[in-house]
């Protein structure tokens, strides 16, 4: 149990973010008070679950209360609380998940045989066929700067697709330093292994991303952010722009890997680099059209995918009026 | 005599300004000693300030006549009295004022006047701030707010304003000011702001000046200029390089902005699959004919305006009775239609929503639902129906069997999509419309049953679920939600 909890203090260390106190010791009865109150004020699942812990760690990384209507207690699930129980259900769960991934590293990548992996080359990353699929993603609005958009994330049209909506407003908030504001997106969450190491995709073979969407017409911006292995690169991401031609049907939108051009906070830098496959971290779309108005955007599934026909290894070339040191 | 001090300058001044409305019974409460009045004309010099009224007030021994120093000056030359020049710091927000007196009757105003009315005194602290400003832009508040007078308050500023004191802040209130005035995507208007800029005083001469940023807050202007454009989409040109060049220099901050802004615009360009054009066009039926060939990706589709007998024209989509109906359809589709089971109903969904740049405008469909899958049959070529060319072509990547380029997925089926239309009116009578117009190249239509489900306008596509059948309650709920529909578009569109 020890090593447990130093494994869980480990590994938020790892993750160089803030520790949090309330989790640090769930073990001591005197702390379970604090862990019980702290768990019922968020808006989210019910306490006394294993997903509602992991949840609520997954809200300790740093996004603040983002899952905005997106988890609503249903009311045949009513917690039953038992703190021991659910905390010893945890730990099994992450060490049956440790289990799994010993043994497939012995089958080969992610528990596939290897020659499947190597000959792969189209892969559905995400899919929507269940609510299991819409916890993966994480939907954000400007309402955590003060603006007024909103969003809103849930299954479509007969449980096959999801459906982001919502309404976007650029009044920007009266905070004294905001100029601008108006945007809303969906991002996805890390992806974690046992005891909630972080991992990351590797896409490296592929060198198309492929999406099945119905927009409304609107300009959508995918954002793609690599492992932070590193620290502070949690500001840097490669973007391009994901044009939605609105109407009835269906649209795939191909984007190759080499379109994306690299922004730090927010803002295009002088120097680009190619996008490298091998630790991608999360995926995400962003509205930000500066258009008030409602919006929604249907996603069927997410893919990547090798176009043998696209050869172009990087899109942007650095100029030398900007970069002159690139140059030299 | 004791040295003026500012506010009581500007109070002269004010005041000055003030009495051409007030018809001359306000006395300034400064009583001006010759040195003093010396000082002000000696400044003001260059400009003719003073009307004809001062003149006339100061005394019957002066000389009449224009001259090079107005009356009052000239009179202050036979002043005894020399001392020495105090620069008096003027606010500029004051000088536009008094010109407008020099052509004016004396006749009284009244506060109707076609004229600036007075600006605020700072010294008394207004409740609400204006901006130093904002009197230019307030020339005609019953005129027509458009480029010439957006131009004219600008050369206003820079007419009476050699100097340009306080050229930062009326360059921010003109670019807060450019949407009412509706310039913003007018690259002219930001040429003309920044020849605002004097020109060749904030370039940097040495390097001391490049180290450390030269003249920060015009350079912010200059970048926020520069950021508004970008806002709007507006690609800058060589006039623009120049008069950068010509204020900044080539390594100052709104020059970079200028070599990104050109980069990247230029790559960014043409990047859009889909398209819109910029101005849109105003006649709605125009603009649904517009929408429907951007949703339609058949290129062979026609758009069926002739279908609907009481659309097009000169319908104007004001009148109730009688809205735009603008439908689609592709031959692939008319084919599907005619083949589709009379046995099963057909839907009309709607509305739904589609964004060309700013504008929302509303579409609804005809649909059927999916077959279940015993019941679908598949449509076989035979392979020698013709020799000419191949039926069926199948142009995939795979080189071979270990090539697979298909995704381990089903993909979300949906039934077939047989018709989209764009109505003026989202009810149930405006449909109906349609489908009987429909009818005239699908004949098959009469005979299969439509069943209208039109949603609650949330801007979403619908659940599979609210299905509503033609009862009486769909008129009502029709009514309702093309008001939710008028009120979203009024309110997109405002």
């Amino acid at each position: 149990m020890a090593l447990v909890h130093k494994l869980l203090n480990g590994t938020y260390i790892l993750r160089k973010c803030p520790k949090p106190s309330v989790a640090s010791c769930p073990f001591l009865s005197t702390r379970f008070a604090d862990y019980c109150s702290s768990s019922l004020e968020k808006p989210v699942a019910a306490p006394g679950k294993a997903s509602s812990q992991r949840k609520t760690e997954g809200n300790l990384e740093g996004h603040h209360q983002r899952e905005v209507d997106l988890d609503i207690t249903s009311p045949e699930d009513k917690p039953e609380v038992s703190f021991d129980k659910a905390i010893k259900e945890e730990i099994k769960d992450h060490f049956r998940r440790l289990k799994d991934d010993i043994v497939n590293h012995w089958i080969g990548p992610e528990g596939r045989p290897l020659h499947e992996v190597l000959m792969e080359q189209a892969k559905v990353v995400w899919q929507f066929r269940g609510k299991e699929d819409l916890d993966k993603w994480i939907v954000t609005s400007d309402k955590t700067i003060g603006g007024r958009s909103e969003v809103f994330l849930k299954m479509g049209r007969s449980n096959q697709s999801a459906l982001l909506y919502g309404t976007l407003s650029s009044e920007a908030p009266q905070d004294g330093e905001s100029g601008r504001s108006g945007y809303c997106a969906m991002i996805s969450k890390i992806p974690t292994g046992p005891f909630e190491r972080k991992r990351f995709y590797d896409w490296s073979q592929f060198n198309t991303l492929y999406l099945r969407v119905r927009g409304d017409g609107r300009p959508w911006m995918v954002n793609i952010r690599e492992d932070t292995d590193i620290i502070q690169r949690k500001d840097q991401m490669y973007s391009y722009f994901m044009f939605t031609r609105g109407g009835p049907y269906w649209q795939e939108v191909k984007i190759p890997f080499s379109k994306f051009f690299f922004s730090n906070r927010g803002r295009i830098r002088d120097a680009q680099y190619q996008l490298l496959l091998d630790k991608i971290s999360s995926i995400g779309f962003t509205l930000a059209d500066k258009v008030d108005g409602p919006f929604f955007l249907e996603i069927d599934f997410i893919g990547v995918f090798t176009d043998p026909a696209h050869t172009e290894e990087f899109a942007y070339e650095n100029s030398p009026e900007l970069n002159p040191r690139l140059f030299k | 005599m004791r040295l003026l001090r500012l506010r009581e300058v500007k109070a002269f001044f004010q005041g000055h300004a003030a009495s051409h409305q007030l018809g001359w019974n306000w006395i300034p409460r400064l009583s001006l000693s010759p040195k003093g009045l010396k000082i002000l004309a000696a400044s003001l010099s260059c400009c003719r300030w003073l009307s004809d009224r001062q003149r006339h007030e100061l005394g019957p021994s002066h000389p009449a006549g224009p001259g090079p120093l107005s009356g009052l000056g000239r009179y202050l030359q036979h002043c005894p009295h020399r001392s020495p020049l105090l620069s008096v710091v003027l606010y500029p927000q004051v000088t536009p004022q008094a010109p407008r007196g020099l052509h004016c009757s004396t006749a009284a105003h009244n506060p109707d006047s076609p004229l600036v009315p007075r600006p605020p005194e700072p010294q008394r602290g207004l409740v609400k701030a204006l901006a130093p400003h904002e009197e230019l832009f307030r020339q005609a508040p019953d005129g027509v707010r458009d480029k010439a007078s957006f131009v004219q308050a600008v050369q206003n500023f820079t007419q009476y304003n050699v100097h340009k004191r306080g050229h930062v802040d009326f360059i921010y209130l003109a670019l807060r000011k450019m949407r009412e005035y509706g310039v913003e995507r007018d690259l002219a208007i930001y040429n003309l702001l920044l020849d605002i800029f004097p020109k060749e005083v904030f370039r940097p001469r040495n390097i001391f000046h490049s180290i450390f940023l030269h003249y920060p807050r015009q350079q912010e202007c200059g970048i926020a200029v520069l950021e508004q454009m970008e806002n709007h989409g507006v690609m800058p040109n060589k006039e623009t390089e120049f008069l950068l060049t010509q204020i900044f220099g080539r390594k100052s901050y709104p020059m970079l902005k200028f070599v990104r802004m050109k980069l990247w615009f230029t790559r960014f360009k043409n990047i859009n699959p889909f398209p819109v054009p910029r101005d849109l066009p105003q006649d709605p039926v125009d603009l649904a004919r517009l929408a429907l060939r951007h949703m339609e990706p058949d290129l062979s589709a026609r758009v069926t305006v002739y279908q609907m007998p009481l659309s097009k024209d000169s319908t104007d989509a004001t009148d109730p009775t009688e809205p735009h109906i603008v439908g689609i359809q592709s031959p692939d589709q008319q084919a599907a239609l005619a083949h589709h089971d009379p046995a099963r109903p057909i839907f009309v969904e709607g509305p739904f929503s589609l964004w060309l740049r700013d504008k929302c405008v509303y579409y609804h469909i005809l649909r059927a639902d999916l077959l279940p899958p015993e019941e679908r049959e598949v449509e076989e070529i035979p392979e020698e129906w013709n020799l000419y060319y191949p039926m069926q072509l199948d142009l995939a990547y795979g080189r071979s069997s270990w090539d697979d380029y298909e995704f381990n997925i089903d993909e979300v089926e949906e039934g077939p999509v047989f018709a989209i239309c764009m109505a003026g009116a989202h009810d149930q009578a405006t449909l109906a419309k349609w489908i009987q117009g429909l009818q005239e190249t699908n004949p098959t239509l009469a005979r299969i049953p439509v069943v209208f489900r039109l949603s609650a306008s949330s801007g979403e596509l619908l659940a599979s679920s609210s299905g509503l059948e033609e009862t009486p309650l769909t008129p009502p709920e029709g009514r309702e939600e093309e008001e939710n529909n008028q009120q979203r578009q009024q309110q997109s569109q405002s």
